[in-house]
């Protein structure tokens, strides 16, 4: 009997082990599942969810927080997914969150994540709907991966002509190989070397020039940095201004005046364009010459006449006197 | 083939007639617990042993392949799947098919040709009751705790294998094990372990009360019990997976 109930106890045993470790393995299970805990419901909808199935997990910054319950097709272009989030992110999650559809890894499972917005909102509530981001598919990606490798292909293609060409032509490899060649650019590179650091020490002394002319020190330095200066300069350049548009005037005038005695008219046009008046004036000169040479033998005439000899005497003794004195 | 048709209909008349005895009162209750020590507990070992194995090999042997893809982080995930769904409870069913099948087959084989099931019948008592029902149940209800255990037994043997050549921490392995299974990994597989456990039992019941032909007549219930009863396990496995794939279970 003792054995009978040793038996029993042991196959007692054996049952319970069996059914807790299913009870336990579906408890972990249904807790994965969001089964046991408080949840509530959010819904996305979507162009493609790049078959995404009810139970596929749903991460909210990279930590699941729940699970895809539903996945119903509204139209043509619109998928609806529901899913099941657990309660205690509630507050986390916003309303201007964006929901997309993802893979877990590179071949892993469909997933929704989740992503914050940057801007601040109110908590998500029950049945929210929140906005999505059309993922990138697999296709997608094919698709820039083809351009790309034929992009490769064809930059490839052209690098191998080039080798090609270098190859047939001996002038790069007879430079490559020639040993004066060599010599010279070892040359070049040392007298690089030398102008660099000549350069450098110009540079240094440009440096300190201009240093001083910040200083103010020197003319140049005056020049740039005394403010009186520069404002007397201002001065001349105005005055400058207005000589130049005085002069701009003057010459304006001048123009027309040349213009107009070049075209005869007024006096100085006739005087230096009118010939006949020329010829009159030339005639009139001459008449006047021949005029005065009269007038002063009348005159010689007078000062030997007996009336006015006395007086003309009188006259050379007092101009005799000043002299002398 | 008629003789496989008329076995095959003579083995549903037989399961059908168990069917009709189990409804029927006084169950033998103690036979019952008695045929469950020796059919779960006197099994576990072997069970547990071959369930740790195989989980420990099956990782040491999917690693290096995963690793060829840069995807050894996928061993608990793939390993519990594989495991959870088919490894354990096919290879459970293989060994009580192998270990119970082939006694219970012996025993009512030498019951039948010693003529103690006749005595049985002629002394009153309902020996198709007494024997068959409470054999038939209790592979049916034992088998399956037994390959529940060995789930468990074959993920910690996972457990171990993935720590042979790598590092998997003990709640990483686990809380991975547990992010990959979903109810539809585990109730199906459980589901058909009870018609596993049905399965073998029955077989070895029939071919043990049908054992004729003296001494050899039981060793040829024994291996034809075997044989068919592990064939019925493969059988009933490709039926259930058809059903959980019409069922989108999967």
């Amino acid at each position: 009997m003792a054995k009978e109930t040793s038996k029993n106890i042991r196959l007692g045993l054996f049952v319970l082990l069996g059914t807790a470790f299913l009870i336990f393995a579906l408890y972990l299970i249904g807790v994965k599942q969001n089964l046991f805990g408080s949840t509530f419901k959010l819904r996305a909808q979507f162009q493609n969810v790049n078959g995404l199935m009810p139970g596929n997990n749903v991460r909210f910054t990279g930590i699941d927080v729940g699970t895809v319950d539903q996945v119903e097709i509204i139209n043509d272009s619109t998928v609806t997914v529901s899913m099941v989030i657990e309660d205690k992110v509630q507050i986390f999650i916003k309303k201007n969150a964006t929901a997309i559809v993802g893979t877990d890894g590179l071949m892993g499972n469909k997933l929704v994540n989740i992503n914050p917005s940057i801007q601040s909102s109110p908590s998500v509530e029950d049945g929210d709907l929140l906005k999505t981001r059309n993922p990138i598919g697999t296709d997608d990606m094919m698709r820039t991966l083809n351009i790309t490798n034929e992009n490769v292909r064809d930059v490839s293609e052209e690098i191998k002509q080039i080798v090609q060409k270098l190859n047939r032509q001996n002038t790069l490899w007879s430079i490559l190989m020639d040993t004066i060649v060599a010599e010279n650019v070892k040359q070049a590179i040392v007298h690089i070397k030398v102008t660099s650091e000549r350069t450098a020490l110009v540079a240094g002394d440009l440096s300190a020039i201009i240093k001083d002319i910040k200083s103010g020190k020197g003319t140049i330095g005056a020049l740039l940095t005394d403010t009186s200066f520069s404002r007397e300069l201002h001065q001349s350049i105005v005055n400058i201004k207005l000589i130049s548009d005085s002069l701009a005037l003057v010459s304006g005038d001048l123009h027309y005046i040349t213009s107009t005695v070049k075209s005869g008219k007024g006096t100085l046009g006739t005087l230096l364009m009118d010939t006949t008046f020329v010829t009159n004036i030339n005639k009139s000169i001459e008449n006047i010459k021949n005029g005065t040479k009269g007038f002063d033998e009348d005159m010689e005439a007078l000062k030997h006449s007996v009336f006015l000899r006395n007086y003309f005497k009188k006259k050379d003794k007092e101009k005799a006197k000043v002299t002398k004195k | 083939m008629k003789d496989i048709i008329i076995e095959i209909g003579l083995i549903t008349k037989f399961a059908g007639r168990f069917f009709r005895e189990i409804i029927k009162p006084r169950f033998e209750f103690a036979e019952f617990a008695r045929q469950c020590y020796y059919i779960g507990n006197r099994s576990l070992p072997l069970v547990a042993i071959t369930a740790f194995i195989m989980g420990l090999v099956i990782t040491i042997q999917s690693r290096p392949t995963l690793v060829e893809f840069g995807a050894q982080a996928w061993l608990p995930k793939m390993v519990s799947v594989s495991l959870v769904r088919e490894i354990a409870p096919v290879i459970t069913a293989l060994i009580c098919a192998g270990k119970i099948g082939s006694g219970i087959g012996a025993e009512l084989g030498s019951m039948k040709v010693t003529e103690q099931i006749d005595a049985m019948d002629v002394s009153g008592t309902n020996p198709y009751k007494f024997l068959v029902v409470t054999r038939v149940m209790a592979t049916t209800f034992m088998i399956p705790i037994l390959a529940i255990l060995a789930d468990t037994l074959s993920l910690y043997g996972g457990y171990l294998g993935a720590n042979i050549r790598g590092v998997v921490s003990w709640d990483l392995y686990w809380s991975q094990v547990f992010d990959t299974l979903v109810y539809s990994d585990i109730v199906p597989s459980v589901t058909k372990t009870f018609f596993f456990g049905f399965a073998i039992g029955i077989i070895g019941c029939y071919k043990g009360f049908n054992s004729n032909k003296g001494t050899e007549g039981v060793g040829q219930s024994a291996n034809s019990a075997v044989v068919i009863s592990s064939l019925l396990v493969f059988i009933l496995d490709l039926l259930a997976v058809q059903i959980t794939d019409v069922l989108n279970l999967n």
